[in-house]
């Protein structure tokens, strides 16, 4: 707390987890000539480069209900939910709507922004005039079939 | 310029970013164990609840439903932290954290407008990007720095964010109505001394005569006033020192008399203070034992002895510390009294480069580096008290309580923060397990 120093050590949500890249070894014919893969120091190929740009603006949150299905969202579904990007039409959002946290997908309906979900139950909700706010722009779905 | 980026009520703002109905409530943080408010939001203190209030005198307001209560969440407050840190440290040239929610940024080559333009960045994106309330104090030293950060935060005029050249008005204007005990690194006896001469604003100090204060006080005093004037006198790294005493201390879950659970308590404190003691590389040449009695349960007896036992040599190694605090603990220890608190304190440190080695007790083994390293090595890949001299990790009274702590959204998977897809969602999943 304020006034005296803390050492605290950043938790882990965002380290690394390589999966193994397949390196050529081996000759390549009988020549001696050496394998041409050879100056390829071996790679690996880690999710979180592909799915997180910003790790300290990146949050995870797990989905729930069956209102987004029609868009790829499943109840319980992980979401990668990234602070440092504008939102833009057409990009699902995590909004702040009365103390709820929803997930809806930003878009026009009658020429105007409005929240969307792919449910008939559920209508657009005009952005103009409500108190909603943006937590996040929804970066990417995990969608596990094996848990 | 030096920059002091520090969260408005830092925890309560963390709790704030995942549970969004917290928002505009009055909402307190408790210390381990649920013992007293660390913690207010603005709300909650606009309620003339102080800081350090035990948290049963609340249990009416929390039931009522008029004040949200919540069990501290370090590992959610270490985690926003150093992506706090993180930010900056990506926006600034360089940034040295200070606390868990205040850090500074040095701004080397900035332009008084630069400066400004900068925090003001920063503020927004702290607040969009990581949702956490910041104000940014500005200056050309640290002290000046912390000023202009309380500033910011006193006055909504600066918008949150409030820079002090030193030299103009306003810095001035500031200066003569801050008492002096609100500078940084001057107590509350060092100020009642400090009046005697007649020093009592912040003015005052920087005014008064540098050697002098170097004289009767202290050069530590007389840097604190040449910063006030604006001159820079001051390393980060001379705040960061090792630590000259290492605690570790708990309150129980519930009061307890018998020894064992009490010893129990206390072996788990001293592997930890002895692993922050090997983590700063120094050694202790003493170990403190205390209890504490509930002082608040006036019908109860009471009683807080502590015991001090030197060791033979300084030592980091967690078996000597060990047998130091149960020689304490049979000291101390008398039946028939609820505990409610206890603890450990290593002190007398010396660097472990350093000491000397005692020619009455030279080391037998020496050994002990590479075992206590190793169990080092083991808890902190596989979490605090995997491995743990005797057994200290049976469910007891004196765990930690923590009945009202939220989730670590952050650092743990099944413990998210859940979005509905359409509201009511989360209610109708909660209701249904």
């Amino acid at each position: 707390m304020p006034g005296q120093s803390v050492h605290f050590i950043p938790a882990l949500p965002l380290s690394s987890q390589p999966l193994p890249y397949l390196t050529v070894t081996g000759r390549a014919g009988f020549s001696g000539f050496p394998s041409p893969a050879q100056d390829y120091e071996p790679r690996t190929l880690d999710l979180n480069t592909r799915l997180v740009k910003n790790p300290t603006e990146t949050f995870y949150v797990t989905a729930t209900g069956d209102s987004m299905e029609g868009w790829g969202i499943f109840d319980g579904d992980l979401l990668i939910v990234d602070r440092g990007i504008k939102p833009r039409l057409g990009h699902m959002l995590v909004a702040m709507l009365e103390g709820e946290v929803l997930i809806k997908r930003y878009s026009l309906y009658k020429e105007s922004p409005h929240l969307c979900s792919a449910h008939p139950a559920y209508p657009p909700l005009p952005l103009e005039g409500s108190d909603c706010q943006l937590w996040g722009v929804v970066r990417a779905v995990v969608h596990e079939y094996l848990r | 310029m030096i920059g002091l980026v520090d969260a408005n009520n830092f925890y309560v703002s963390c709790e704030r970013v995942f549970r969004p109905r917290l928002e505009g409530r009055p909402v307190g943080v408790m210390s381990n164990n649920d013992g007293c408010v660390i913690a207010r939001s603005a709300e909650l203190k606009a309620l003339d609840i102080p800081m350090g209030t035990p948290a049963f005198k609340l249990e009416g307001l929390r039931q009522r439903g008029e004040i949200h209560l919540l069990s501290s969440n370090y590992e959610l407050y270490g985690d926003m932290s150093a992506r706090l840190a993180q930010l900056l440290r990506d926006a600034c040239p360089e940034i040295a954290p200070y606390s868990i929610d205040e850090m500074f940024v040095y701004l080397d080559g900035f332009t008084n407008d630069q400066s400004e333009a900068l925090g003001r960045k920063l503020r927004q994106r702290i607040r969009r990007h990581l949702g956490l309330p910041v104000c940014v104090g500005l200056a050309p030293t640290h002290t000046l720095a912390k000023l202009a950060n309380h500033l910011a935060k006193q006055d909504p005029h600066y918008q949150g964010v409030c820079l002090l050249n030193g030299q103009d008005h306003t810095t001035e204007a500031l200066l003569k109505r801050t008492p002096v005990g609100s500078v940084w690194g001057v107590g509350r006896r060092l100020a009642e001394r400090l009046a005697i001469g007649g020093v009592n604003t912040a003015w005052d100090l920087r005014e008064s005569d540098e050697k002098q204060l170097r004289k009767r006080f202290s050069v530590v005093l007389a840097r604190t006033a040449l910063e006030l004037r604006g001159t820079p006198c001051m390393e980060m790294n001379a705040l960061d020192q090792p630590r000259q005493r290492i605690m570790t201390s708990r309150s129980f879950g519930q009061p307890t008399g018998v020894f064992a659970e009490v010893h129990n308590a206390l072996r788990r404190h001293a592997q930890r203070s002895a692993e922050k003691l090997r983590e700063q590389q120094s050694m202790a040449r003493a170990v403190m034992v205390f209890l504490n009695t509930n002082r608040h349960r006036r019908d109860q007896k009471q009683y807080f002895p502590n015991a001090v036992i030197a060791l033979p040599s300084p030592s980091d190694d967690t078996r000597v510390i060990l047998d130091a605090v149960r020689q304490g603990l049979e000291q101390i220890h008398r039946p028939r009294y609820q505990f409610m608190k206890a603890g450990v304190m290593l002190m007398d440190l010396v660097d472990a480069e350093q000491h000397q080695l005692s020619l009455i007790n030279p080391p037998t083994r020496d050994r002990h580096p590479f075992l206590m390293a190793t169990v080092d090595q083991i808890n902190q890949q596989m979490g605090q008290g995997t491995i743990s001299f005797g057994m200290t990790n049976a469910p007891a009274a004196w765990q930690l309580r923590c009945a009202h702590r939220s989730d670590r959204y952050t650092t743990r998977w099944d413990e998210l923060m859940k979005a509905g897809t359409h509201p009511g969602a989360i209610d109708a999943c909660t209701s249904r397990t």
